[in-house]
């Protein structure tokens, strides 16, 4: 026997194909960039809502111009026209001095009718670009600057300045020159409130349409308000709808007079700061709010509002901002938003009303006596003692923003108290934005509540059972149709629950009510019955297809709650008419007057349910795959020492696949808070601050979906709306990493090795 | 007086579907022996076995013919509870598999699953457990930690405990040392030798020296069929049948 040569073997055999290995080396590659760029879209996200949302939102910047000097003396009055280009100064005299803020020229615009008399008090409106001015002989008069504009060949804009002069007005109250004045402007109803060095009057003035002309102003009539005052005048101020007189003594105490039947009547009388009186008192854009300025300095808002138990809209204190500064205040406040600017002493901060927040503080170079916003809040402007006039840049396009706005409770314009509130448009053009987002995140979290807690028991304990108890057979058919159920669109979902559920089990809430009471207690009746019976008859339904014996129990037994329903409501949810005392049995009527609480048709019942078809089906798949892999070592051994198969899934199954089952709660939650479109369609939207069962709720979600669309690009809404989503992404990114610690946790416990 | 006939398999036939893994086995295991089943691989010892406590009633579409009676009582009586039946039986299996719980409550789980939770029994039952096994004098500091920290050999040992705990009149173990390293596998076979004396035992092995070296009986499985049964001295030195010899012998496996 000879062995044959043994043939050369390959001498390439230990190399590697060069395909394999670059195969090898790109797909490295690939899943690293992959998984790069999945931390990249989180973080793109991330920071893209963050860009969105930060164009100095909240923050804004106060940038000083350049000094112009117009020499011959202090102002009385600073005004400016719309776009900040052409203030003008009233010193008091029988001259209107603009100023061209670019060139530095200065035009001096002569009032005739202001000739030959001595000025002693002058106020301003700037929404009608008023001067009010009082007389050392008690008359009172006026003149309105006006601003038109012409265009050259070239399109470059140019102002014309105006004044017009208005008529004369004898004060016939108290004695001495006038003191202090102001001049409410309501079209119809106009007022001049006149302090004098003795006395205190009101005219009020209308305007008789003439046939021919321009209407011409009179006076109706004068009120005396000396006697309701009884103290030496400190501040007066006029409503700038021409009906409400605010008038401050040295006692303290301001006065608030409303016009009644033709006259003004002393309504309120309150003390804003105790025992020393607002020296300046000034209506914010709006005419709701008074900014109060004490004597040293402090500064508090009061509001009308309907205290509760009166039927009169009273003042009352909404904010107190800190001290302005040492000096004599001064104030303006913007025409186009609750922002105002104040200051005392060359200190300056620009203040929002509804927020309560300083938008942005600064240092004058010399002590303002006067300061004017222009008509789009871009400019302020400040005049000092000797006739110098300063411009400044304000750059705050969302001053209604800011952490207190967004997260805290606001006391806004009107309302009784603080609230959190989230109203981001309304009806009419002096509407204030509410952009609290904490009922958006109660009702993100409410809608998932509710939702977590119809689908987590059925997700889970479904899980359990098709893991551990049920055939094979009847698995195969169960876990598709489960998956299956998970790619109903949640549009047509939400589309469901909002059209045809929601209306139908509106009036059926006690049936409801029974049904979920009857189901689990009937399932549990049965199931305890099922195991005292002997072995012989449990023999023929084992190996899970127990529930052969439980179905018709359980579907009987819902059927019967169903019927009892409506006899349950005759029996405990009665409604008394509190009017006619007729006694009606309606569960939607009985439950608000029960606890107080509101009863809408798309309620939390309605959204857990049909959330339930959302969540459901991923709970499940991932909760039964973790169970159904637990090793089967692990389950014979326990069913070898003679545990049952209950004992087996509590003490061996769940307690290993746990991290698992925790993940699936997890993907579970974060499906419902990103849930939109069922949110959309069955929650009602209404962004209440309760946890109300009966009631609906507006999640962030379904917020941006529906308000997006209207937002205007770069507005305080838009970028509010991405701040919902960065607040939402966050939410679930916090939730989820602290999830995946736990379920790291609970890995490491119940590992398997 | 022990009893010659202490597990009676009576012509037991055993299906997976239509698959029958079993043919008509018929022999009387005798109490407080050591019975080693052996054969080669899916010759049915494994499927003989997991029927003695009827752990094969867990996979689906199994069905059976004939009867095992323990000490006297059939595992197929109607009136008699599977989960009862087991705790007549313990079981060893070829991976060890502890619980991902401590030491203490590996071997006290068949108790606990009974409902029994006084701590003075348990503590009783766990020492006397771990010392049948061989175990005590080696975990007894570290009763309360992971039992995923004892090496391989002190974990099949943690989980004979675990299967004498209940005192159960049967032990079953399925190849016990098939994972184990030599060292252990002397460790396992003294401990079965030990145990003898208070446990029926019926052991799984590929291992020809284990089978002599703890083994009183030894019935050798050859697809699916009962070849030979007897004294393990007869069966090893001087078998009746060819195949036997032929296996015993190494010719095939």
């Amino acid at each position: 026997m000879s062995l044959k040569p043994p043939t050369e073997p390959d001498p390439r055999r230990f190399e590697v194909s060069k395909g394999t290995l670059f195969l090898d080396r790109a797909m490295t590659q690939l899943i690293r960039v992959g998984g790069l760029m999945v931390i990249l879209a989180v973080f793109g996200i991330f920071f893209f809502c963050r860009k969105e949302l930060l164009p100095r939102c909240p923050g804004s910047e106060g940038e000083a111009g350049g000094l112009l000097e117009t020499p011959g003396g202090a102002a009385r009055v600073l005004g400016v026209d719309e776009w900040g280009e052409k203030p003008f100064l009233y010193r008091g005299g029988a001259e209107v001095v603009f100023i061209d803020i670019e060139s530095g020229e200065r035009e001096v615009v002569p009032v005739p009718s202001l000739e030959e008399v001595e000025v002693t008090a002058a106020s301003y409106d700037p929404v009608h670009h008023r001067v009010a001015v009082g007389l050392a002989d008690g008359r009172v008069g006026s003149f309105v600057v006006s601003y038109g504009t012409e265009f050259d060949e070239e399109g470059g804009r140019k102002i014309i300045p105006s004044v017009e002069a208005e008529p004369w007005f004898e004060v016939g109250v108290g004695e001495g020159p006038v003191k202090s004045l102001s001049y409410g402007d309501g079209g119809s109803n106009r007022v001049f409130v006149v302090a004098r060095e003795q006395g205190v009057a009101v005219l009020r003035l209308g305007q008789k349409r003439a046939l021919i002309g321009k209407p011409k102003l009179t006076l109706l009539g004068t009120d005396d308000l000396s006697d309701d005052v009884a103290a030496d005048v400190v501040a007066v101020v006029a409503s700038q709808n021409g009906q409400a007189v605010l008038v401050s003594g040295d006692d303290g105490k301001v006065r608030y007079f409303l016009e009644r039947g033709g006259s003004l009547e002393l309504t309120q009388t309150f003390e804003p700061f105790e025992g020393e009186p607002p020296v300046r008192m000034d209506y914010l854009f709006g005419g709701v709010s008074v900014a109060m300025t004490g004597d040293g300095g402090g500064q508090k808002i009061f509001s009308l509002f309907r205290p509760e138990g009166s039927s009169e809209r009273l003042f009352g204190e909404t904010k107190a901002f800190p001290p302005v500064g040492e000096g004599t205040p001064v104030f303006a406040t913007s025409l186009r938003n609750k922002s105002f600017l104040t200051g005392a002493g060359g200190r300056l901060s620009v203040r929002h009303l509804t927020s309560g927040a300083t938008r942005w503080e600064g240092e004058a170079e010399f002590e303002p006596v006067a300061v004017t916003i222009d008509g789009k809040t871009e400019h302020f402007f400040i005049a000092g003692e000797q006739g110098q006039v300063q411009r400044f840049e304000l750059d705050d396009p969302h001053p209604e923003a800011g952490w207190r706005a967004f997260f805290g409770k606001v006391w806004y314009e009107g309302g009784e108290g603080p609230v959190f509130q989230w109203q981001s448009t309304g009806g009419s053009d002096d509407f204030e934005p509410k952009l609290s987002l904490i009922p958006l995140i109660i009702g993100s979290l409410k809608g998932t509540f509710y939702a977590l807690l119809f689908s987590v028991p059925v997700a889970l304990l479904a899980a359990v059972f098709s893991a551990s108890f049920l055939p094979q057979d009847m698995k195969r058919v169960v876990k598709p149709a489960m998956e299956i159920m998970a790619s109903l669109p949640s549009v047509v979902l939400g589309f469901l629950a909002g059209i045809w559920l929601a209306p139908i089990i509106e009036d059926k809430m006690p049936s409801i009510l029974l049904v979920c009471l009857s189901l689990p207690v009937s399932a549990l009746l049965i199931g305890t019955i099922w195991c005292r019976r002997p072995i012989q008859v449990r023999r023929w339904l084992e190996g899970g297809r127990e529930w052969i014996v439980m179905l018709p129990v359980v579907a009987v037994v819902s059927w019967a709650a169903w019927s009892l329903g409506p006899v349950l409501e005759k029996l405990v949810f009665v409604y008394q008419d509190p009017t006619s005392g007729r006694e009606i049995a309606d569960f939607r009527l009985w439950w608000p007057q029960a606890t107080g609480l509101s009863f809408d048709q798309r309620n939390c019942v309605v959204v857990g349910f049909m959330m339930g078809f959302a969540v459901i089906p991923v709970i499940f798949t991932i909760a039964e795959d973790s169970l159904s892999n637990v090793p089967k070592t692990l389950t014979a051994a326990a069913a070898a020492l003679g545990a049952s198969r209950w004992q087996v899934v509590r003490t061996i199954i769940i307690p290993v696949a746990s991290p698992g089952i925790f993940s699936a709660l997890m993907i579970g939650f974060g499906r419902a808070v990103g849930e939109t479109m069922i949110m959309v369609m069955a929650t009602g939207n209404t962004p209440v601050t309760e946890w109300n069962i009966f009631s609906g709720m507006r999640t962030l979600s379904a917020n941006i979906a529906v308000e997006l669309p209207e937002a205007a690009p770069g507005s305080t809404h838009y970028r509010t709306l991405f701040l919902g989503a960065l607040v939402l992404f966050v939410l679930t990114f916090t939730l989820n990493s602290v999830a995946e610690v736990l379920r790291q946790r609970l890995r490491e416990k119940n590992k398997l090795v | 007086m022990t009893r010659e006939d202490f597990i009676a398999i009576e012509h037991f036939s055993f299906f997976y579907g239509e698959k029958q893994a079993l043919h008509d086995i018929d022999m009387a295991i005798p109490e407080r022996q050591v019975t080693a089943l052996i054969g080669p691989s899916g010759c049915g010892k494994s499927t003989l076995l997991r029927n003695m406590n009827r752990m094969n009633d867990l996979i689906e579409g199994v069905s059976h013919r004939g009867d095992i009676r323990l000490n006297g009582n059939s595992l197929y009586d109607p009136k008699i509870e599977v989960i009862s039946l087991r705790k007549r039986v313990g079981m060893v299996f070829q991976k060890y598999n502890p619980f991902a719980k401590t030491v203490y409550e590996n071997v006290v789980f068949s108790l606990r699953v009974a409902g029994r939770n006084k701590k003075r029994e348990l503590d009783e039952v766990v020492e006397r457990s771990l010392r049948a096994a061989a175990l005590w004098d080696e975990v007894k500091d570290r009763l309360h930690d992971s039992a995923f920290g004892l090496s391989g050999g002190q974990q099949q040992r943690l989980c004979i405990a675990r299967a004498i705990a209940n005192q159960p009149e049967i032990l079953l173990m399925d190849e016990p040392c098939a994972a184990l390293d030599p060292t252990a596998t002397l460790k396992i076979e003294a401990l079965i030798r030990e145990l003898k004396s208070q446990f029926t035992i019926v052991i799984v092995t590929h291992n020809m020296e284990q089978a002599t070296r703890c083994s009183d009986r030894t019935a050798f499985l050859y697809m699916g069929r009962l070849i030979e049964y007897g004294n393990t001295k007869q069966v090893f030195e001087n078998p009746r049948e060819e195949e036997t010899e032929a296996y015993i012998s190494g010719r095939f496996s």
